[in-house]
């Protein structure tokens, strides 16, 4: 129990915990006290000295922001000296202040106007010249122009940059009067453009430079939506002028994810603007598309659907739609076309899903990444949190800082979240198992008793953990520091990635340390971190071959990947495609496009023209995000509200729209396309939904207690837990798994790993202009010692090569990933990673030439 | 009426009688009538003769048709702040701000579009008591009839270019003008160097 204190706040008692600084104290008594440097999930640093009070038997003013309660202390908060001394401070800010309202981009939601309007004094005596750091403002970053003459010292940026993003490029240069917040000599940044400065600079220094000069905030209709670029689901809010969106914020206590947003999130909005939207439903005719009315489309998807046996009909839906989406377009493929053959991604084998989704207990409930941060030790793996979910990787930094606990990191490449990590090991490409089998094995070392009837345990205690320790590249010293941090721990948390999903690898091993840990009495969380964005809501409502709606055991059909050898063998009828590139990301290229060109009707509904869509028979226009309504389910399990913002464009619909049609025009009356009563289905339909409905219903769903901020967390539900595992044994073990290094490869030295780029997600972000402003050619990273060994420069051209491809790229270089691993993400259209990649070889091999 | 008057008549003396019938006679009462008629006709008329000879030009505080201004420079001093847009009650101002670092404008931050729709307008002036820059005042321009109701929304070109009506020139008078018609419209020329009197000093 915390010590508890008791303290007067304007005459007013107020009982609250040891420690607690007075403007909480205050907040409890339901006092305001008005702040600028302060910010929650910050260090103090109490230098704006707007947050003074009174305290009694002081005779100075002390920050509120900055000074913990004590026992029978009498605080005022609005006394003539605090309010006079308020006063004096805004006139103290304003005297070295640019007071360019007017011009600022800020103007209109800014906190100095706001707070010299409320508490200011109204006039300056300050007579001086005041110091101008620069005549024009001047740009940082493709996405951050800087105005350092509004600067209130706050150091707001600074902190966050630092704390929360971890990337510490500005600081604090100059002192008194001519201190200036920026980078290095002001040199162009290179960090995560992720626009966390701009977001908390309470004036306007840090700017948007793509929403600069384009509005005034009351000029702005916005619509609160989730970000589509991750499961992370940032919440977020979109806002327009005259039909253009212009940005995306994410506003304090809004959201679990309060002000957080990645680069993707805060600027990937103008895919939304884009001219090249699919307008009008398309068919080819000789090879090239001609606008088709709707009802002809229609028509001709009835036509082909309902001819089409149904062993060789299937559908893919991306797993960015709406659970509304996700959940009709089940509903079409099974109860309509009595078809099974169903997947939400074209990306990864069924079979390692299903086993993923048992063995992170995903089909068991949700749990938030906050309850997974209470824990005594986090083990991250299977992925590069810090590009594949920026957010995670802000709210692990922030959260794991002076707490006691530790953070452990196995991944194949170098990330930022390293630097506040206790370990971080780096594993050989496609060999997590073997190494999650050496940390199990040290663990049974220790505790055969206890972990001698653990399921699975046979199959790695006869190893050694040298020999795994050689097979997945990771010194033997470090995994027995990994098993000792795991043993010490009375509670863990494991957060597991995509790579078990993209390399079917340590699938089994993460089950058999799951059971390690449970069987040694440790309180256990897991929480995936996934890609796209509704990947867990695409689960949960049974878009996949082996599970139905609520993970109810169905009749199996084919996930993608049977899909598409069924095509390259005897063909297939149809194929549905929504929101998906298999082309574009399907691990085999080539095979991909011999196997889609077999299919005798391919229709493709989409918001772009994707290399799928090229290949498709008939293309139908989809509405976007901020086009549409409905419910998102992060990888968290919070189901979250979207609304819509704009009309799609011309003649595009909603996919739930399209579906419903489809589905009414094949069986008359059989769905509804308005999302509402979709979602009343999916409650009564999925029994794990009941709580997130429950909750109401305006705007965000309310929160519950394990949700430190909104949403819900759908809660326990998966009664097929036994079917799932059996699934996942099924799914097996890929070869190799078992112990051996990867045999050396002289002519191809390098391995090859994809994922998405910090910058971007799937093929989608690649439309957006600002994105694609952040980083504009393919590149392909490598390590800094390769770059060394082969003398390449940050941004120098190189050529990859594997055994069938090769193509240019220019370089960047990540210090400290493995010399032996180089990463080309899956994003480019211009690159596209996928040709490197042959059917049944997870990790390619490849090697580096640098050009001249 | 007249029968009454008539009973008037009756009472009165015979003198005034027969003073009455030469009255009557020699048409006195319609004479003197047409004296007060053939004074204002030989007299200085009140009339404006506008548009065909004369046009009166207004005060300085007149609120008429908007204008853009620039500072002595020749920079547009709007910096598309949208306060004004803000401060009408009617809504009829559209600003869209942009970046123009040529030195267009007092700042970066200049206007792309600034439009006002004088048929919603009420000449108030909030827009340009709100502006801070004295980019938008209220001039003298009063002329806005018009066939067709899109010629009363004025851009940022119109707006910008000097007024008519030339700056040293006070208000309360009259000059000389003369009306055209042509095939593209109507116009109201006016010759600023003939001042025709001050219009306060004409009333009387
Ligand atoms: S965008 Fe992010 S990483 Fe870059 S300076 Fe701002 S806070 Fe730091
Ligand atoms: S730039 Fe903004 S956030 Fe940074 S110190 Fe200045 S006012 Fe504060
Ligand atoms: S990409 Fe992921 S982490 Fe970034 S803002 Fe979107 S949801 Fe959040
Ligand atoms: S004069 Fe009044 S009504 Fe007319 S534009 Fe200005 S503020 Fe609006
Ligand atoms: S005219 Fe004045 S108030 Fe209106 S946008 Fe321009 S500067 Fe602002
Ligand atoms: S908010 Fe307390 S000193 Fe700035």
């Amino acid at each position: 129990m915390d010590k508890m204190v008791t303290l007067k706040v304007n005459g007013k008692e107020v009982t609250v915990k040891e420690g607690t600084l007075i403007l909480d104290a205050a907040k409890e008594a339901g006092y305001h006290i008005p702040t600028f440097c302060y910010q929650e999930n910050l260090s103090g640093v109490g230098s704006c000295r707007i947050c003074l009070v009174e305290i009694e038997g002081q005779k100075k003013l002390q920050p509120s922001c900055v000074t913990p309660v004590m026992p029978d202390m009498s605080v005022k908060t609005d006394s003539a000296t605090v309010v006079a001394a308020r006063a004096s401070m805004l006139e103290f800010l304003l005297s070295n202040h640019a007071l360019d309202c007017p011009v600022c981009d800020k103007g209109g939601e800014c906190e100095l106007q706001d707070m010299v309007y409320k508490f200011g004094p109204r006039k300056g005596r300050f007579g001086e010249e005041k110091v101008r750091h620069h005549e024009k403002d001047y740009i940082l970053s493709p996405v951050i122009i800087k105005n350092s003459n509004r600067c209130v010292s706050c150091m707001r940026c600074v902190r966050v940059c630092n704390e929360i993003v971890g990337r510490a490029v500005i600081g604090a240069v100059g002192r008194g009067a001519h201190q200036e917040m920026t980078s290095f000599l002001r040199s162009r940044l290179d960090c995560d453009h992720d626009g966390m400065c701009i977001e908390v600079c309470p004036v306007g220094c840090f700017m948007r430079l793509p929403y600069r000069y384009t509005a005034r905030t009351w000029d702005l209709k916005g619509a609160k939506t989730v970000c589509p670029y991750c499961a992370t689901g940032c919440a977020m809010a979109i806002e327009e002028r005259d039909g253009t969106v212009v940005r995306a914020i994410a506003r304090l206590g809004e959201g679990w994810n309060d002000r957080l947003l990645c680069a993707r999130g805060r600027f990937g909005y103008d895919v939304l603007n884009s001219a090249e939207r699919i307008k009008t439903p398309l068919l080819k005719v000789r090879g090239s598309f001609k606008p088709v009315s709707w009802d002809k489309a229609l028509d001709i998807v009835r036509d082909r659907f309902t001819k089409a046996d149904p062993q060789k009909l299937g559908g893919v839906a991306s797993a960015r739609l709406t659970d509304e989406e996700l959940y009709l377009f089940q509903k079409l493929m099974r109860s309509v076309l009595n078809c099974g053959n169903i997947d939400s991604t074209s990306r990864w084998d069924d079979r390692a899903a299903a086993a993923f989704i048992s063995e992170a207990g995903i089909n068991a409930g949700g749990v938030t990444l906050y309850d997974c941060m209470n824990a005594d030790t986090v083990f991250v793996m299977g992925g590069t949190i810090s590009d594949e979910n920026p957010v995670t990787d802000y709210i692990i930094r922030c959260t794991s800082a002076g707490r006691f606990m530790n953070v452990i990191i196995a991944s194949t490449r170098a990330m930022k979240l390293d630097s506040s990590a206790l370990l971080s090991v780096r594993h050989t490409p496609g060999r997590l198992g073997p190494l999650i089998n050496a940390v199990v094995l040290s663990l049974y070392g220790d505790s055969r008793e206890r972990l001698k009837g653990v399921e699975g345990i046979a199959a790695v205690k006869d190893s050694s953990v040298d020999e795994l320790s050689g097979a997945c590249g990771v010194q033997a010293a470090a995994i027995k520091a990994i098993a000792g941090k795991l043993r010490a721990a009375s509670s863990v948390s494991l957060l597991v990635g995509t790579d078990f999903l993209r390399l079917k690898d340590g699938l089994s091993g993460l089950g058999l340390l799951k059971r390690a840990l449970g069987a040694l009495g440790k309180e256990l969380k897991i929480l995936p971190f996934l890609d796209r964005t509704n990947q867990r809501g695409a689960w949960d409502m049974g878009v996949h071959p082996l599970f139905g709606p609520g993970y109810r055991e169905v009749e199996a059909g084919l996930g993608c990947h049977g899909m598409l050898d069924r095509a390259a063998g005897d063909g297939m009828d149809a194929l549905y495609v929504i929101g998906t590139d298999i082309v574009g990301l399907y691990p085999d290229r080539g095979f991909a496009e011999d196997a889609l060109s077999k299919i005798r009707f391919i229709v493709v509904q989409d918001t772009f023209m994707t290399e799928t869509a090229e290949m498709a028979d008939l293309v139908l226009p989809a509405a976007s995000f901020g086009e549409k309504a409905g419910h998102i389910t992060n990888q968290e399990g919070r189901v979250q509200k979207i609304s819509a913002l704009l009309k799609p464009p011309g003649e595009a619909k909603t996919d739930l729209e399209i579906i419903a049609s489809i589905g009414s025009s094949i069986s008359p009356g059989s769905m509804e396309g308005d999302p509402d009563a979709v979602f009343e289905e999916i409650i009564k339909e999925v029994e794990i939904y009941a709580s997130a409905a429950s909750s109401g219903e305006a705007g965000w769903l309310a929160g519950e207690a394990a949700a430190p901020v909104c949403g819900v967390m759908v809660k326990k539900g998966g009664s097929l837990r036994e079917a799932m595992h059996r699934k996942a044994v099924e799914a097996g073990v890929p070869a190799g798994e078992a112990g051996s290094k990867p045999a050396a490869d002289p002519d191809y030295p390098y391995y090859l790993v994809t994922g998405n780029h910090l910058f971007h997600s799937g093929r989608l972000s690649r439309r957006s202009g600002i994105l694609k402003g952040l980083l504009m050619d393919p590149a392909v990273e490598i390590s800094g010692s390769l770059a060394e060994e082969l003398g390449i420069a940050d941004g120098d051209r190189v050529e990859v090569r594997g055994r069938g491809y090769g193509a240019r790229f220019f370089a960047r270089i990540r210090k400290g990933s493995p010399r032996d691993v180089v990463f080309i993400a899956e994003n480019f259209c211009e690159a596209s990673v996928n040709r490197f990649f042959r059917r049944g070889e997870t990790v390619p091999r490849v090697n580096i030439t640098v050009l001249k | 009426m007249r029968d009454s008057r008539i009973e008037t008549v009756k009472v009165k003396s015979l003198e005034s009688g027969v003073r009455w019938i030469l009255k009557r006679t020699f048409f006195v009462d319609f004479i003197k009538g047409l004296m007060v008629t053939l004074g204002y006709n030989l007299s200085k008329g009140v009339t404006l003769r506008y548009p065909d000879e004369e046009k009166w030009i207004p005060y300085r505080r007149f609120r008429g048709v908007h204008t853009l201004n620039r500072d002595l420079d020749g920079r547009e001093l709007c910096v598309a702040c949208e306060l004004c847009v803000k401060a009408c009650p009617t809504r009829c101002i559209t600003v869209v701000p942009m970046e123009d670092s040529t030195g267009k404008g007092i700042s970066d931050r200049v206007a792309g579009v600034w439009k006002v729709d004088l048929v919603r307008c009420l000449f108030c002036g909030y827009c340009e008591d709100a502006c801070p820059t004295t980019a938008v005042r209220l001039g003298r321009g009063y002329e806005r009839a018009c066939f067709d109701l899109s010629s009363a929304v004025l851009d940022k070109e119109k707006l910008l270019l000097p007024e008519e009506v030339p700056p040293d020139l006070d208000g309360g008078v009259i000059v000389a003008a003369s009306f055209e018609r042509t095939g593209a419209g109507m116009k109201v020329n006016a010759d600023f160097t003939k001042l025709k009197g001050d219009w306060l000093k004409m009333q009387g």
